[in-house]
């Protein structure tokens, strides 16, 4: 009896025990998760789950801006920038040295920088946004802004002309850049960075010039040259959809993925223009249009002469590398002796238009793309055009890139020959350092290294390029009789200028 | 028969009680899945207000603080990756771990041991808030509070004599709040020499530990004590002021401390080149070690003489006699005008003994290119005397860690006395009425020392030392600093202005051997002045 009921004890014992074993295993089970549950959901608040959580009594202090900011990281860099600025100006010095000396053209003895100091303020970063716009990829947009106080002075001792030292102060850059990490399954987890600067809105570099003890007029050109190397670098080489890739980690990757491809060819028909402003003092202006998606691949019409409303009806190919970001810019010109006028100028984005459906589209003409500086409303007329867009294949793209490389290698030729001017060597110089320089984000400086790096590009800009425009920079010299001139790249500072414009058959003085 | 009824009592319950515990196991535990599954997440909007009050114990600091900055960018980056970080992660972890585990189970006799499963899980670590401290220190600390709470699932299945146990860890949490101190800063990337890591409060950890399926930590007291033991552990190891430290740089290397001296005696030049058009030149010679920023220095003018005899010494100080040279330029001195070059050459430092005077003939050449052809004409010869002398290994400083710390005064002080030694950092929102280009000038004792001037800055940087010697410590005394500017331009308008003063008492120095503050500055604005001063005794 007593087996019996000790049995039957122990057995409803042993199971209770069991059970609430379960019961306990469940209960921890559901606070660990509910807990996990909590700390994910606290890892990124909105505004409203923040509302959610403190109702009225939300703090005072919390913002919630597109570009989160970090305070955090601007203390830290300002601490640490002293340290930063020496290590880096002895990378550069080092680094850009001997590619200056591989650079120096002929008629210049000896180019070196007699001075070098990123000055004492560090660069703040405003804010930082991260997005995941394609799989596996990371998008990290760095809202970055230096107005700094660097003083770089670069000594060129000429064989005919003495020691010229010229000095870039005040350098101002203002952007945002943007850097996809491509993630992957090996330690570092990152197999590349891509570094662009974004278009929109648009850097600005702001520079001052100087040359130290002399005046610039002993170069003539010079700063127009300068100028000109800058901006081709920036909207060129550096700004979104183009891009520097850097390879990390070791690990031999396919990064052909991440360079920029042509996707898709335009073909664009000028149709005709209306209403045009009138610029001349006699007769009627003679109007031409000049097109480009990159400033590199520039084609322009014919010009029809004393006509407000011409029709040129011409098709020009365009290639594409970035539907979403990339546009046409459409600029009209009046033809004149001297310097040709801008009537104005339109906008095309890419994303507008539809795949393989042609359309036609009444443009309206600005006297300017940046909308701060349009003054007068007065209207200039309009152009229209007929698009199709037509999406690349994989030969096609191929052989589109090839195409690309031809053309590019040919104006080389075309260099090597002195018939195209002599910016393209400027803009070769320079590209190489500009690498140099991203070389050095990767070593993690950050990108206001690699902003050094083309600033220092736009040194070698001189030389690369005010040397051998000195005949026909000649004439403008008149322009740089100040001591002082200012640079900007930023907006399209061109337009008082000579046209910007060349075709292949009369290749000049100035880039495409 | 009492007693015998008791007995099988108890014998009953024995037997009973295995019987429902093995039932107990199959019905309850054995059946249970041990996969861990993916938490359901919902958006905090659809959340009741119920749910909302078990959420807000763990509100963010961020939220909760001011001084702490959200970094909910960076939970983003990590949330991206974390997918690839996990694989990448438990990759690593198993190539690690198979090696050593098939080297040790034959010992054990045990026939093999293998992951199951080994995942980290889909919830990454996420900061909670970063704090930042700035001290006057040459050193960035951060305060990242980390919380981890995730959905690992680690299953080790272990086989030994026909049997098969699993060991299971799952939905471990760890919360922490470590300090991360990056020092010492210095001039070359990645710009800091080490990392100290250090817990601020005892980390919180929790886990499930399954064995064959019954998790062991939700038996009630073991959980905390296991928890207690770890938490002790990870304290003893790591909770402050115990740290772990990394070193990135050599800090020796990376300071660039000077290692040796180098002394030069400039004896004598012969057949220099004519220079100047009336009588013959006026030579001079210029020393300077490349790779440092020390002024260059120079000996006397020999004015009129082809061949002149200086037999003057001269000590520098060497960093780094791997890739420093030595640089001598002759030049011509001229009364008016630029000082023409007449010559030069280049001693590399590595080829020099140690220790030893080595007398050198160098020809003076145009410049340093092999290749030109102007260096084929004569220039002259200088006749040089160089001795390295390396310091010793004992008097270098040992440690590196303490170089924080207050070092031992030099030999020949006199006993009782030590050293004061005066570093003027920076300064900050000076303002001068019409010029603003400051220098530091400090009067102690009767002696008057000035840094260097720094032109047009609010905000200069010096980073200059100044030693005195005293017999006695100096208790009572006070050191005077002020920050002057003189006008760039000469002219007598506007000339010597003082952009404040500061007054530090030096008994705190003695007592405290070292300190390193900002000071405001008096008859200023908002001017200060970082100074550190240091009492070194022997």
């Amino acid at each position: 009896m007593g087996l019996i009921s000790g049995m039957v004890m122990g057995m409803v014992f042993g199971i209770a025990l069991m059970a609430g074993w379960k019961y306990m295993m469940g209960h921890r089970s559901r606070k660990r998760v509910a807990k996990a549950v909590d700390i994910k959901l606290l890892s990124s608040l909105s505004k409203e789950d923040m509302k959610k959580i403190c109702g009225e009594n939300c703090p005072e202090w919390i913002s919630f801006p597109v570009f989160e900011q970090v305070k955090w990281l601007n203390k830290q860099l300002s601490k640490l920038w002293p340290f930063v600025a020496d290590a880096a100006e002895a990378v550069i010095k080092e680094s850009v040295e001997p590619l200056l000396e591989e650079y120096r053209p002929p008629g210049i003895t000896s180019l070196k920088f007699s001075k070098l100091s990123l000055g004492t303020v560090a660069p703040k970063i405003e804010g930082i946004r991260v997005q995941s716009l394609k799989e596996g990829q990371i998008t990290m947009d760095i809202d970055l802004r230096w107005g700094g106080d660097p003083s770089i002075i670069l000594a060129v001792e000429a064989a005919l002309v003495a020691s010229i030292p010229i000095q870039l102060k005040d350098l101002k850059v203002f952007t945002v850049v943007r850097a996809i990490f491509q993630l992957s399954d090996e330690i570092p987890c990152i197999s590349a960075v891509v570094v662009a600067l974004l278009a929109e809105p648009k850097p600005r570099i702001d520079y001052t010039l100087k040359a130290v003890g002399g005046s610039l007029t002993a170069l003539p050109g010079v700063s127009d040259m300068i100028d000109d190397t800058v901006n081709t670098i920036v909207t060129d080489m550096l700004q979104w959809p183009h891009r520097i890739v850097v390879p990390i980690g070791g690990i031999p990757v396919d990064t052909s993925d991440l360079e920029l491809k042509p996707v898709g060819k335009l073909a664009i028909t000028i149709t005709r223009a209306n209403d045009l402003k009138n610029m001349e003092l006699i007769g009627k202006s003679d109007p031409y249009v000049v097109l480009h998606i990159r400033p590199l691949f520039k084609v322009k019409t014919k010009v029809v002469e004393n006509n407000l409303n011409p029709v040129w009806n011409q098709t020009f190919e365009l290639i594409a590398e970035d539907k979403e970001t990339q546009s046409v810019i459409f600029e009209v010109f009046d033809q004149d002796i001297g310097q040709d006028k801008r009537l104005g100028i339109a906008k095309l984005p890419l994303s507008e238009l539809v795949a393989e459906t042609s359309k036609e589209i009444e443009l309206r003409l600005l006297p300017s793309l940046d909308m701060l500086k349009i003054k007068d409303k007065k209207d200039r007329g309009t152009l229209t055009i007929q698009v199709l867009y037509h999406e690349f294949n994989k030969e096609e793209q191929m052989a589109a890139l090839e195409e690309e490389k031809r053309i590019l290698e040919e104006r080389k030729k075309l260099k090597e020959a002195g018939v195209i001017g002599s910016t393209m060597d400027a803009l070769d110089g320079a590209a190489s350092l500009v690498g140099s320089g991203v070389g050095m984000v990767g070593a993690g400086i950050g990108a206001g290294a690699g902003l050094v790096g083309s600033g220092l590009g736009a040194g070698v800009g001189i030389v690369g390029s005010g040397f051998g425009a000195v005949g026909s920079g000649l004439s403008k010299a008149g322009k740089f009789m100040g001591r002082t001139i200012t640079g900007q790249s930023s907006a399209s500072r061109k337009s008082g200028s000579a046209t910007p414009v060349n075709t292949q058959e009369n290749g000049g003085a100035k880039p495409l | 028969m009492g007693f015998v009824s008791t007995i099988l009592g108890f014998c009953g319950f024995g037997v009973g009680i295995s019987t429902g515990l093995t039932v107990g196991y199959y019905l309850f535990i054995y059946f249970q899945p041990t996969d861990v599954k993916d938490p359901v997440i919902r958006p905090l909007i659809q959340h009741d207000s119920k749910s909302l009050q078990g959420l807000l114990p763990e509100i963010p600091s961020w939220v909760k603080n001011p001084d702490y900055d959200r970094i909910d960018w960076l939970n983003k980056f990590l949330e991206i990756m974390w997918p690839y970080l996990d694989k990448a992660i438990c990759k690593t972890a198993k190539n690690i771990a198979t090696p050593i585990i098939s080297e040790q189970i034959p010992k054990y006799k045990i026939d093999s041991v293998e992951f199951e499963s080994l995942t980290l899980g889909s919830l990454p670590p996420t900061f909670q808030g970063m704090k930042v401290y700035i001290t006057d220190e040459k050193e960035l600390i951060m305060e990242p509070s980390l919380k981890w709470a995730g959905n690992p699932n680690v299953k080790i299945a272990a086989k030994a004599f026909g049997l098969k146990a699993t060991v299971q860890v799952v939905d471990l949490q760890v919360f922490a709040q470590p300090r991360i101190t990056l020092k010492p800063l210095v001039p070359s990337f990645p710009c800091f020499a080490k990392i100290f890591v250090s817990l601020m409060e005892k980390p919180h950890i929790d886990f499930g530990l399954k064995l064959a399926g019954a998790d062991l930590m939700s038996i009630p007291g073991l959980y905390r004590f296991v928890q207690e033991l770890i938490k002790d552990q990870v304290a003893n190891m790591y909770l402050w002021p115990k740290t772990l430290e990394v070193e990135i740089l050599d800090p020796t290397k990376a300071l660039k401390k000077p290692v040796g001296i180098l002394h030069v005696k400039v004896i004598r030049a012969q057949k220099l080149k004519k220079k100047d058009l009336l009588g013959a030149s006026d030579p001079y010679v210029k020393l300077k070690l490349t790779e440092t920023k020390a002024p260059s220095k120079k000996t006397m003018v020999k004015h009129k003489n082809l061949n002149p005899e200086w037999n003057e010494e001269f000590s520098m100080v060497v960093k780094d006699p791997e890739t420093q040279a030595l640089e001598l330029l002759v030049y011509d001195w001229e009364q008016v005008g630029k000082h023409e070059k007449m010559g030069m050459n280049v001693v590399p430092l590595k080829e020099l003994p140690h220790d030893e005077p080595k007398t050198m003939m160098l020809d003076l050449l145009k410049n340093m290119d092999p290749n030109d052809s102007q260096n084929d004409k004569m220039r002259g010869q200088i006749e040089v005397e160089l001795t390295y002398k390396p310091f010793k290994e004992e008097n270098m400083p040992k440690d590196v860690e303490n170089s924080d710390e207050v070092q031992k005064a030099p030999e020949g002080t006199p006993p009782g006395g030590g050293v004061l030694v005066v570093t003027v950092h920076e300064a900050q929102d000076l303002e001068g009425k019409h010029h603003t280009n400051p220098y530091v000038r400090i009067l102690f004792r009767g002696e008057d020392k000035k840094t260097k001037q720094i032109k047009k800055n609010r905000d200069p940087r010096w980073e200059e030392e100044f030693t005195f010697v005293l017999d006695e410590p100096p208790v009572k005394d006070k050191m005077h600093l002020e920050v002057l500017s003189t006008s760039s331009r000469i002219g007598l308008l506007h000339p010597k202005e003082t952009l404040g003063y500061v007054d530090i008492n030096l008994a705190d120095v003695v007592s405290n051997r070292r300190i390193n503050e900002k000071f405001h500055l008096i008859d200023s604005k908002n001017g200060r002045l970082q100074i550190e001063l240091q009492w070194q005794t022997s």
